[in-house]
């Protein structure tokens, strides 16, 4: 879909932002909301650039920079700090070559932390995409970032 | 020997097909809103105050009596909002996601009743967007409700019409306050707003709008259909009902569980299997991040609103972070802090810049030059601050795990860190 | 009116009205609670928590910005809790701030942390951390920069942006303490910001400042702050200039003052430089040989005298004639009007309204008895209802403009718009009707069908206030029979049910305020236009009552003004016709002449001064501060015209596309080097001062005229101050008899003031029109096609107009750079089918070509901002001059001119 198929499928009134810059960012290959698409969304809107702009740079889930493919969240609440998340954030790290916040150079992967992801019966957790994965060792990262690199090959 | 659970709220979680409204309703379900719907609205209202039904989000105040002041505010609007708060964003809180995803029925038929109550025509409920099982799922109940005649024109044939839209949030704790919440469904950043006015005069929209958190929600069905007397049975003279409680950290079950209020700490650690390993219980932070340390001085006393405040503790959304002999004080206030600064909107000074100068301190006190202690009284000092002139509560959060941290732990938090 | 309550302050008894903001009740009552987030013309922020106090009854503390004060509320504003809290807030703040000061701004927070002690080192308690947050400077915008380092994230930029001027260009941008303030994508030069800087004057801390003179200013060193008029449109923006080294270098809006209460647009804000311009005028220049020569005053005052008395007694004395100007004083006007008619001894006098609102003021003359709008601007912001004609209101009367779109976007007021080509105000609009240009009248007529069809009319109105009740009304009724909303759509192009919708509203609003502007009025049907809107108006009793009426919202500062201390060729001041021999001799007698010197018969209107010129009928001409070589229609004509004046005299303070023509140029003062009074588009007389000295010899209009009648034997009277000048206009004009500049010195006055106890009067036509009989009169009056249209040979139809940053002839204001920075290149508007058709892609530079002349170099921009076969083109650009292809068919009741409606080809 173009950026004003999917806009237009919004009614112009300015509390579906929310929901259409979900939409245009998860269209995006590269998960992010480009200038063209916030400049389109505040057009259909009638609202002002910033307007647009700043609810897009408030938001966490919302990125204005191309990320990669595949966007890991880590849950970093107390809990998950409490049964050694960080050695998880780590293995991530190693794993990918890339530090928390950055995207691999193939494009496949980026590392974000996360508020408390809710999943604190089975933590440490994460997310990749809208997937969790809880009970999370090193052993079990090196796994499951195999299996979307795997996925991705085929 | 440990106690039991009593569930009434999470009765059919885990035993019904969540996607399939013929298992709810085979269960019993939907019999709360046919009988509200035979009853006057401002009687449904009655039912829930008398019933004792508190907002289950964390401050407790009185459901039936916001419905109340929802119901009663501005007749000269149009339109009356009902909002679901299904923003669970507390850290170490899952229990409205197990709603959403094991009975999403439950709560949506509480979302109609409430609706009915303060006669409101439309709701949305607000999920964060990290929550995708909790929105397939509350999704596919809407759209089977709205099939089975529970949802749109002339509900039941009562000539009530209400309709439901589920909204997106995209990654703000913030947001899950009530004024915030309201500022984020208009499609704007989420800043809170001041008051007054209230959600109950002016909410989404500027229309009276009342904001029920998904838990609370999920009480009303039980209490229309069964009555008051029957919740009393559960809890405490001035907190009826059940609670549930999400136990996490170093137990050996972690999970939720649902328990009249009232029950004491140490029983609630025995139903998630008692410590793990067979460790020394340390410290609890109860309430998530916006909560309270304990210690073991405190594993005996029950676990109410009111018996929590008093003792200096927070009940607040029911998360119960267990930490055993040997975990850091430190690391978790830390994340804590971390947390805050990282949330904080930014719209008033004192949470803008204290949040962030409470983790430069806190920096400071594992480094160490100085009088420690005195850089903790310090730190006090500023989130009392900060509690006494925050926008919101946000920046009248810091308190509650500093304060409760510095008394309980104060020696370990101003010695040497490693 | 609420309910007063008793509530204590620190002990302090004090009433206020109930639920009125606690802070401002404090404020109003000289209890200096601190605050930063809070101001008078805001919804409350609750940001900066500095004016937190304590309330018997209530938990903690408590913002009081937040908080309404009801009976026996029991307040603690000061203790040393209080205190300490505050000082946290103030070091908290201090901690992320940069706290260089370069005193080109006055800083309310500054001062806070100067009052708490906190600007000693010692005091504070936290580590400054701003230089590691990464704050930008953003140094985009042509006007203001923005420093994230200055700014304490207050929301008074966003919120003044947003509730005061309607546009909300600003955010946040990020959360927490890395925010800050944005305009567009992080690029305020790329937003959608106009520059009005309501943002840099309502910034407590200099986050916000203008770039313009930044580097000179120091406020607290020898600034002089003078209030004055602003000099461009009519809504009379009152202003405070700051002088320093004998030069204007900042201007802000004045708080809490009407018509503006601190508002001002680009140009108030950013367009006094002109003053202070090297192309200003400075001595008397005289033709010599063809080239201009400075000569001193003598000589060229010798030489003007005499030459006017010369032509006076070889071709008799309706051979002269003067052009006033709407840009300067009332005291200039009348003085020039007094001259034209005292000593050149005819009633040739005008000036640009014949050009801009002539037709309205007819129609309104004729129908309700005065041509003055009937309204407060402030009526705006009250109504419920406002139908909005050809009148492009946010770009030419920019702070009219906040009032209306504060009652659209906050008080949910319905905006209707008829206007052919889009207007940035449509964004708010409820309705816009779009129809041809030139089917106006049919569309009001297909309005008033549908009032009369649903009988929305106000029958009791129509008998107490109309000239021959119901009888007329039949009338008009049976004229519009026939404009069915079938025919009117085929006519106009508007949809039947948007007609039939807008009808409906206006009729049954309580508060329904028509604005009328230059696309209605510059029109051959212009009068015709304007009885329409009256006809509606008045069978629907809408109007003679606060927040109903007409107004047509006035062009230039006073070209209301002007008209009413007498520069028109058929009315002495106060709108007394000059033909009444009552009148002449009232006015003979203040003027202390003989009645008969008058000339008795009315004299030539400004496009028919041209045309006598033309015929040899004029010979002489003064022309004070005006352009018709640019402004005026059908330039080749004008051109043609002025050459065979034999003596031109022309008064400015720069050469203009006029000048060349003159035998004699005079220097004259600017806004800022005079002083008298303007009257605004409201009727408010309002006080012009004084703030810097002329350039060179300039001196003030009056002077020059007065010294001009001298020289030619007739003094026209003993002035030593410009307030004598004005005291003799009360004297003369009724409307102005109790006015004087004593009563001016805080606020402007609304005419009609009859007596120096009368407050002025808010609004016209309550009890009675202002007719001979006080009846309101229907014109019924048929649509006729244009006699211009599209032809074959001239497919498009070109209308013109005016854009927010530049004014007029543009003399002044393309001599500020903070306005050229914006705006400063001619265009036309294409629809994006005729550019398909014509094979012309934007930015292309075309030729337009009209029967009258053609022009070249203009740059297309397509945009769906014009109807399909229509053109549109701002006419302030002098290598543009769009006159040359306007006509001079006037309207043959105002004689105003169709500026807005002329067939033209395109060739690439």
């Amino acid at each position: 879909m173009s950026t004003q198929e999917i806009i237009q499928q919004f009614e112009p009134k300015q509390h579906n932002l929310l929901h259409i810059l979900h939409a245009l960012q998860d269209a995006h290959p590269e998960n992010y909301i480009t200038e063209e698409a916030l400049e389109a969304a505040a057009g259909h809107l009638g609202v002002t650039k910033s307007t647009v702009y700043g609810v897009a740079r408030y938001y966490t889930m919302f990125s204005l920079k191309p990320r990669g493919k595949h966007i890991i969240r880590v849950c970093a609440s107390p809990v998950c700090e409490l049964l050694h998340v960080n050695d998880i954030i780590a293995a991530l790290e190693e794993e990918l070559s890339i530090k928390t916040g950055e995207t691999t150079k193939d494009g496949l992967f980026t590392l974000e932390l996360s508020e408390c992801l809710g999943q604190c019966q089975e933590a440490p957790s994460m997310m990749i995409n809208d997937k969790i994965f809880n009970n999370l060792t090193s052993a079990r990262i090196r796994e499951v970032i195999q299996s979307f690199k795997d996925e991705a090959r085929k | 020997m440990s106690i039991q659970e009593t569930r009434i709220v999470l009765k059919n979680a885990g035993k019904i097909n969540p996607l399939s409204i013929d298992d709810y309703i085979r269960a019993g379900g939907y019999a709360g809103l046919r009988k509200a719907l035979q009853m006057n609205p401002a009687d449904v209202i009655d039912e829930l105050m008398e019933a004792g039904l508190r907002g289950r989000g964390g401050a407790g105040f009185s459901t039936g009596m916001k419905q109340k002041f929802t119901s009663e505010s501005c007749q000269r609007c149009p339109q009356r909002y009902v909002v679901v708060n299904a923003d669970e964003g507390e850290p170490g809180t899952f229990k409205d996601r197990i709603i959403m995803e094991q009975d999403p029925h439950l709560y949506l038929e509480g979302t109609i009743i409430a609706a009915w109550a303060i006669q409101a025509t439309q709701a949305y409920i607000y999920i964060r967007g990290e929550y995708h099982e909790s929105i397939d799922k509350t999704q596919k109940a809407i759209e089977d409700a709205y099939a089975a005649g529970f949802l749109g024109k002339n509900i039941l044939g009562s000539g009530f019409d209400l309709d439901v839209e589920i909204r997106l949030g995209a990654g703000s704790y913030l947001c899950g306050e009530e004024l915030t919440m309201l500022e984020s469904l208009e499609g704007k950043r989420g800043n809170p707003r001041i008051k007054p006015p209230f959600p109950a005069e002016k909410g989404v929209f500027g229309m009276p709008t009342l904001v029920n958190n998904v838990e609370t929600l999920a009480n009303a069905p039980l209490i229309i259909a069964n009555g008051r007397e029957w919740y009393r049975q559960f809890g405490t003279e001035r907190s009826p009902g059940t609670k549930i409680f999400t136990i996490s950290g170093q137990v050996n079950k972690p999970g939720h569980y649902e328990v009249p209020l009232g029950v004491p700490l140490q029983d609630l650690i025995d139903l998630a299997g008692g410590m793990r390993n067979g460790k020394k219980f340390k410290a609890a932070l109860l309430g998530g991040a916006a909560g309270t340390f304990v210690d073991a001085s405190m594993l005996g006393e029950k676990m109410t609103y009111d018996n929590l405040r008093e003792k200096g503790a927070t009940l607040g959304s029911g998360a119960i972070i267990v930490m055993a002999e040997g975990d850091p004080v430190y690391d978790i206030l830390h994340n804590c802090l971390r947390f805050f600064r990282h949330e904080s909107c930014g719209k008033c000074v004192p949470c803008r810049v204290g949040t962030t100068q409470l983790v430069k301190q806190a920096d400071q006190l594992k480094s160490a030059n100085g009088d420690r202690k005195k850089i903790l009284e310090q730190m006090v000092l500023e989130s009392q601050i900060m509690a006494g002139t925050s926008l919101c509560p946000l920046g009248q959060s810091p308190i509650l795990p500093l304060e409760s941290a510095a008394k309980y732990f104060s020696k370990e938090l101003c010695t040497t860190h490693h | 009116m609420n309910k007063q309550v008793t509530i204590t302050i620190d002990n302090q008894k004090i009433t206020a009205p109930e639920g009125a903001n606690l802070l401002q009740v404090a404020k109003d009552n000289q209890v200096a609670i601190p605050h930063l987030c809070y101001h008078k013309k805001l919804t409350p922020t609750g940001a900066c928590r500095l004016c937190i106090v304590k309330i018997e009854g209530q938990r903690g503390m408590v913002a009081s910005c937040a908080v309404l004060v009801s009976e026996g509320m029991q307040v603690t504003a000061f203790d040393d809790e209080l205190e300490e809290a505050r000082k946290y807030l103030l070091d908290y703040l201090l901690s992320e701030h940069n706290e260089a000061f370069d005193g080109s701004y006055s800083d309310e927070f500054r001062e806070l942390v100067h009052a708490y002690g906190l600007d000693k080192a010692e005091n504070r308690r936290f580590p400054s951390i701003w230089k590691e947050l990464g704050y930008p400077k953003d140094e985009t915008s042509p006007v203001l920069s923005y420093d994230a380092a200055k700014c304490i994230k207050c929301f008074r930029c966003i919120k003044a942006c947003d509730e005061v001027q309607g546009k909300n260009v600003l955010s946040f941008t990020n959360r927490g303490i890395i925010s800050y303030i944005i305009g567009g994508f992080d690029k305020w030069g790329e937003s959608e910001c106009d520059g009005c800087g309501e943002c840099i004057q309502l910034c407590p801390t200099g986050a916000i400042v203008e770039k313009p003179h930044r580097g000179e200013i120091h406020m607290d060193n020898g600034i002089r702050k003078v209030r004055t008029t602003c000099p461009y449109c009519g809504v009379g923006c009152q202003l405070e200039l700051l002088v320093q080294d004998g030069k204007v270098v900042r201007s802000n809006g004045v708080e809490g003052v009407s018509p503006n209460d601190g508002r001002l647009c680009v140009k108030g804000r950013f367009g006094y430089d002109y003053v202070n311009h090297p192309d200003r005028l400075t001595k008397p220049l005289i033709k010599k040989d063809g080239k201009f020569e400075e000569a001193s005053w003598d000589e060229a005052l010798d030489l003007v005298a005499n030459k006017f008395s010369e032509i006076k007694q070889k071709y008799g004395r309706k051979a002269l004639a003067g052009y006033a100007s709407a840009k300067t004083t009332n005291e200039d006007n009348y003085l020039f009007m007094k001259l034209v008619r005292t000593v050149f001894g005819n009633n040739n006098v005008d000036y640009c309204t014949r050009l801009c609102h002539a037709s309205t003021v007819t129609a309104m003359l004729r129908s309700l008895g005065d041509g003055a709008g009937s309204n407060s601007i402030e009526d705006y912001e009250t109504s419920d209802c406002m139908l909005v004609t050809g009148n492009n209101m946010i770009e030419t009367h920019p702070v009219t403009a906040t009032f209306v779109k504060y009652a659209a976007q906050r008080r949910d007021a319905k905006i209707i718009i008829i206007d052919p080509k889009w207007t940035p105000l449509v964004k708010d609009a409820h309705i816009w009707l779009q129809p041809r240009l030139g089917t106006d009248v049919a569309l009001l007529n297909g309005m008033i069908r549908v009032i009369v069809e649903e009988d929305l009319i106000d029958r009791d109105f129509i008998e107490k206030r109309v000239e021959d009740g119901m009888e007329a009304y039949e009338a008009l009724k049976a004229l519009v029979g026939k404009y069915t909303p079938e025919y009117v759509e085929e006519v106009t192009g508007v949809p039947a049910d948007l007609m039939q919708e807008a009808a409906r509203i206006y009729a049954k609003a309580e508060r329904p305020l028509i604005a009328t502007g230059m696309g209605y009025s510059q029109q051959v049907t212009g009068t015709h236009n304007v009885f329409c809107l009256i006809n509606m108006m008045l069978i629907t009793g809408q109007i003679g009552r606060e927040g109903a009426g007409l107004n047509p919202p006035r062009g230039q500062n006073n070209v209301q003004g002007v008209s009413d201390v007498g520069a028109s060729p058929f009315t002495y001041p106060g709108y007394i016709s000059v033909e009444d021999e009552e009148n002449r001799r009232k006015v003979a007698k203040v003027w202390g002449v003989a009645p008969e010197e008058l000339d008795g018969e009315k004299g030539l209107s400004t496009v028919e001064i041209m045309q006598a010129a033309y015929d040899g009928d004029i010979k002489g001409m003064y022309i004070m501060g005006e352009n018709p070589m640019l402004t005026d229609p059908n330039l080749n004509h004008t051109e043609e015209s002025i050459r065979k004046l034999e003596f031109l005299v022309v008064q400015d303070i720069f050469h203009t596309e006029t000048t060349p023509y003159a035998d004699v140029i005079l220097p004259a003062t600017a806004f800022a080097e005079s002083e008298g009074t303007y009257v605004n588009s409201d009727r408010r007389v309002l006080r012009v001062r004084k703030a810097v000295g002329p350039p060179g010899e300039a001196r003030q209009d009056w002077e020059i005229v007065a010294e001009i009648a001298r020289r030619m034997g007739k003094p026209l009277g003993n002035y030593q101050h410009e307030s004598d000048i004005w005291d003799e206009i009360a004297r003369t004009a009724p409307i102005f008899a109790g006015i004087s500049y004593d009563r001016l010195e805080h606020h402007g006055i609304q005419w009609p003031c009859p007596d120096k106890d009368h407050p002025g009067t808010a609004t016209l036509f309550e009890e009675r029109f202002n007719t001979p009989n006080g009846l309101g009169k229907l014109h019924p009056v048929d649509y006729a096609e244009q006699s211009e249209r599209a032809t074959d040979a001239y497919p498009l139809i070109l209308n013109t107009g005016r854009i927010l940053y530049q004014y007029h002839s543009s003399t002044m204001s393309r001599r500020n750079k903070a306005l050229t920075d914006f705006a400063n290149e001619a265009y036309v508007l294409m629809h994006p089918g005729d550019a398909e058709n014509q094979g012309i892609i934007n930015g292309q530079k075309v030729k337009i070509i009209s029967r009258r002349g053609e022009i070249e170099d203009i740059v297309v921009k397509v945009s769906e901002e014009v109807l399909p076969g229509e053109l549109f083109m701002p006419f302030h650009y002098s290598e543009a001059p769009v006159n040359k292809l306007t006509r001079d068919e006037l309207d043959p009741y105002s004689k105003i001119a169709p500026f807005k409606l002329s067939a033209v080809k395109i060739e690439a």
